[in-house]
């Protein structure tokens, strides 16, 4: 009998770790169920129902679409508003001097876990990692390392976890190579389950052997690719000196998609900093977010819940989920408004980043699942705040449906009225002003595409030799293809998340190919 | 050195005071866009001196040539285009209006109609070149492509006032040697040597079918009238047909898609006379009562189901859609071949193509070539932009 003592009461249910509906029973199932079928089936609905009304109720789908235009236009203005703002907050924050704003904190005696789950990328990816980590501004004894391969990946994927801790093993306090094993039954083959083998290994292995206090532990994981900034754990440390419940947060970073920058194409540097912005945004509203890819937080938090789940796919924000509903609504994101940096999607050939970069969007997107297990949480945990519960879920709801329908209503059924409409509607003047207007207010929504285009240079790395200034140009205007890139990479995929997730076609982890090989 | 971070996160009552605005704007904005998308403007009125709404309506003019000038009473519309062939004109108060499209070198095409509020009246204007242009087609072609002409003769002689559209040459040896022959000259050779087109006024033909009709026994009677059936043309649900000594265009498709020329808004007979001309008035009127071709309400507009063209009271030789449109037909009449528009709100535009009495016209794949003099041409019915 497993010992759950550790956990705070509601993560001890059966169903705390629920990913599909299919693991539970009775009306739990159906509702369960009910929950996947509704983001796919709100989705539809609304793009059918905008061509259905352009059949038969054109005036009434034409206001809509103007209406629907100018919410977009408020809402560029609005998100431009809030990346502009952290853009100042991001710079400034990136020039402080974070280990001297520490000094006032006693800090010694805190850990840095830090969880590099990893698959079959290449050495260097590995390497740039430790070399970042290295070069911290933090003292390298206080850092617990783990790299956590994967024992499918194989033989050579392993040997490279072991290979790397004999190059950098002495430069840590602790450095543990963990395999996550095969084929568990209960598990997903992905990040979430190795990293949660990893937290069990490195707590029996490291933290009970050298008896470090759980709540002295901040815990980062990491995707592979991840290069921090020098002061990123001072950043950390101060942010959790400050939060109001240090062991009650989650603390996100800006993750910056540059490391490979300058390899990428123009639409994976499209799709990576359009991602930065949005979390850049979501730094701004910390009580709309989740946390996202590579993140921290404490360990005593992790060990509460039992750490994050094995079984779904979006687990970076599943965690957040986790935490969020075990500790009864009483778990926050706190901005850290401090870069990290990623990988772009690149791979040998543009048909194949452009593969890449749909397939982990849609595994990105496929994060409606944690909305399945909100809703479904929420009317169980009634120690939460009403309020608080459907606010978050209502958030989360409207942030895939919008993500879905929103590009393919503005950019393609936004014109339906005028192909589909009654004849009637053909001979008005709103027939022939609706295009016009639509247009002009896409153009006016395009002007925030300008100040992406200028903060995104402001981010790009230096320009490395062999690269002539002409690239800054593309870099310029690679912002035009986003009208193109919000279908084909944002909601074109979240549809077909949404549709297998409806369907009861669960999808899979899938380790996206980051570097050329 | 700060101790703390001197920007920190936007707070929750900024963004909020933010989003209200913004909420707000879009509250102003909404019904705002709505009245000005549905024809609703604000204007000065100068003799009040204030503000006013009016309401307006648009006109939507497709122009099958891209170089043209379009004027609305007298005003040259300035604003871009909606599409590359089309001109979306706002802001226009109630009442009748005259349009007009033109440009250098090509006929003049003029149309008043009434515009009401709300509603946007559609028309298509066509320019064809006031100098015909003729591409000449010749047994014998250069290596180059340049028609040759066997001939001592001068172009004027063979091009008349037409002008020639591709380069030609003249060669007043018989050799052939250094010529190769055009496929394309014996392809329309046989075209008009196996037609008896263009010959006969159709008119005169009905006519004389009429009279041997007349005297015929009841066995041939049935025998003429399969042999002499009047020609049908179809084109999109448009049929061309000749009855009696007219033309029509007759409309054969659903209800819901019968072209915008075939209606007018429902009104009563004065002022449909008045809107869109007696002759349709009367067309509409005469075939109220009329079950052959009747009349049938589309929303709040009467439709017609056939629509007479205008011959300019001449024998017609031929007749045919115009190549690429089911909206303009070719007329062969007895002093040159013309393009009519259907479209006989306020007037139907006729301009003449190709003048001359003695040539012959066949239109083979959207081309239209006649035969002049022995000699062979393509009219191309376009100055290239």
């Amino acid at each position: 009998m497993s010992d759950d003592s550790h956990l705070l009461p509601y993560a001890r249910r059966a169903d705390f770790k629920v990913a599909r509906a299919n693991e539970l029973t009775g009306a739990d199932r159906r509702f369960y169920r009910f929950l996947e079928i509704v983001p796919g089936v709100a989705s539809w609905a609304t793009l059918i129902g905008i061509v259905w009304a352009s059949i038969y109720a054109s005036f009434f789908a034409a206001y809509f679409i103007i209406a629907f235009a100018i919410y977009w236009v408020l809402k560029t203005i609005f998100l431009s508003y809030h990346v502009r703002y952290n853009y100042k907050r991001l710079k400034h924050h990136m020039e402080l001097d974070w280990g001297r704003l520490i000094e006032r904190f006693k800090c010694d005696d805190y850990y840095h876990l830090i969880v590099f789950p990893y698959y079959q990328e290449p050495q260097a990816v590995l390497d740039d990692a430790m070399k970042g980590l290295v070069a911290a501004n933090y003292d390298p004894k206080k850092l617990i390392v783990v790299l956590a391969a994967e024992e499918r990946a194989g033989t050579e994927a392993v040997a490279q976890a072991y290979a790397i801790e004999k190059k950098y093993a002495d430069q840590f306090g602790h450095f543990l190579v963990t395999v996550h094993p095969s084929d568990v039954v209960g598990e997903i083959a992905g990040k979430g389950s190795n990293v949660h083998h990893a937290l069990h290994n490195v707590r029996a292995k490291v933290i009970d052997q050298e008896q470090i206090p759980y709540v002295k532990i901040i815990t980062s994981i990491f995707d592979i690719d991840t290069v921090i900034y020098p002061d990123y754990f001072n950043c950390l440390m101060w942010h959790f000196m400050t939060a109001e419940q240090p062991l009650k947060s989650a603390y996100q970073p800006v993750p910056l998609f540059t490391n490979n920058l300058w390899e990428a194409s123009a639409v994976s540097r499209v799709m990576a900093m359009s991602s930065t912005f949005w979390q850049m945004i979501m730094q701004e509203r910390p009580e709309k977010a989740a946390t996202f890819s590579s993140h921290s937080v404490s360990f005593q938090a992790l060990y509460e819940i039992g750490y994050g789940q094995v079984n779904v796919v979006s687990e970076d924000s599943r965690i957040f989920w986790n935490l969020f509903l075990a500790n009864d609504g009483d778990f926050e994101v706190v901005s850290l408004s401090y870069p990290i940096a990623m990988d772009a999607v690149t791979t040998g050939s543009l048909w194949g980043t452009i593969k890449n970069i749909y397939r982990q969007h849609r595994r990105w997107t496929y994060g409606v699942e944690n909305w399945c297990y909100l809703v479904y949480h929420s009317t169980k945990n009634k120690n939460i705040p009403l309020r608080r519960r459907i606010v978050a879920s209502v958030n989360m709801g409207e942030g895939f449906w919008s993500l879905v329908t929103n590009p393919i209503m503005l950019f393609i059924l936004g014109w339906a009225p005028i192909f589909l409409g009654t004849r009637e509607f053909h001979a008005t003047v709103l027939s022939y002003e609706l295009p016009i207007m639509v247009r002009n207010l896409l153009i006016i929504a395009m002007g925030g595409l300008v100040m992406s285009s200028i903060i995104s240079l402001s981010l790009t790395p230096p320009r490395p030799e062999g690269y002539s200034r002409f690239h800054y140009i593309v870099m310029a205007l690679q912002w035009i293809m986003v009208p193109i890139t919000m279908i084909v990479f944002s909601a074109i995929p979240g549809l077909d998340a949404q549709t297998r997730l409806m369907l009861g076609r669960y999808m899979g982890f899938w380790v996206t190919p980051k570097r050329v090989q | 050195m700060p101790q703390e971070p001197q920007i920190i996160g936007m707070s929750k009552r900024r963004r909020n005071l933010f989003f209200w605005t913004l909420v707000l704007v879009f509250m102003f904005l909404l019904p705002a866009m709505i009245f000005y998308t549905t024809g609703y403007r604000l204007t000065f009125d100068n003799d009040t001196q204030t503000t006013v709404v009016t309401t307006t309506g648009g006109m939507y003019i497709t122009t099958a040539n891209l170089e043209v000038d379009v004027y609305l009473d007298e005003e040259q519309i300035k604003q871009p285009r909606l599409f590359r062939n089309a001109y979306y004109i706002q802001n226009i108060k109630s009442g009748q209006h005259r349009i007009v499209v033109q440009a250098p070198e090509v006929h003049t095409w003029v149309k008043e109609l009434p515009v009401d509020s709300h509603i946007v009246i559609e028309a298509a204007a066509f320019n064809v070149p006031t100098t015909p242009r003729l591409r000449p087609i010749t047994k014998y072609v250069t290596s180059g492509g340049s028609a040759v002409y066997q001939t001592a003769t001068t172009s004027e002689a063979i091009f008349g006032t037409a002008t020639a559209t591709n380069a030609y040459v003249f060669a007043t040896s018989s050799s052939v040697a250094d010529f190769s022959i055009n496929p394309e000259y014996e392809f329309v050779e046989t075209l008009f040597g196996s037609s008896t087109a263009t010959t006969t006024s159709v008119f005169s033909q009905f006519l004389r079918d009429m009279e041997r009709f007349r005297f015929s026994s009841p066995e041939e009677q049935n025998i003429s009238a399969t042999a002499t059936a009047p020609q049908i043309i179809e084109r999109n649900n448009v049929e061309l047909l000749s009855r009696g000594l007219e033309l029509y265009a007759v409309w054969r498709g659903p209800a819901d898609n019968v072209p915008f020329y075939f209606c007018v808004t429902n009104s009563n007979a004065s002022t449909t006379a008045y809107r869109y001309g007696q002759h349709v008035a009367d067309a509409i009127y005469a075939t109220s009562t009329a079950t052959s071709s009747p009349i049938f309400l589309i929303d709040d507009q009467t439709c017609r189901t056939e629509i007479k063209l205008d011959r300019l009271r001449q024998d017609v030789y031929l007749f045919d859609f115009y190549p690429g449109s089911s909206d303009l037909v070719l007329l062969q009449l007895e002093d040159g071949l013309y393009v009519t528009e259907i479209d006989d709100r306020a007037w139907q535009n006729i301009q003449p193509l190709y003048q001359g009495r003695d040539f012959r016209t066949i239109i083979a794949n959207d081309i239209i070539y006649i035969e002049e003099n022995g000699h062979f041409f393509e009219i191309i019915p376009e100055i290239e932009s």
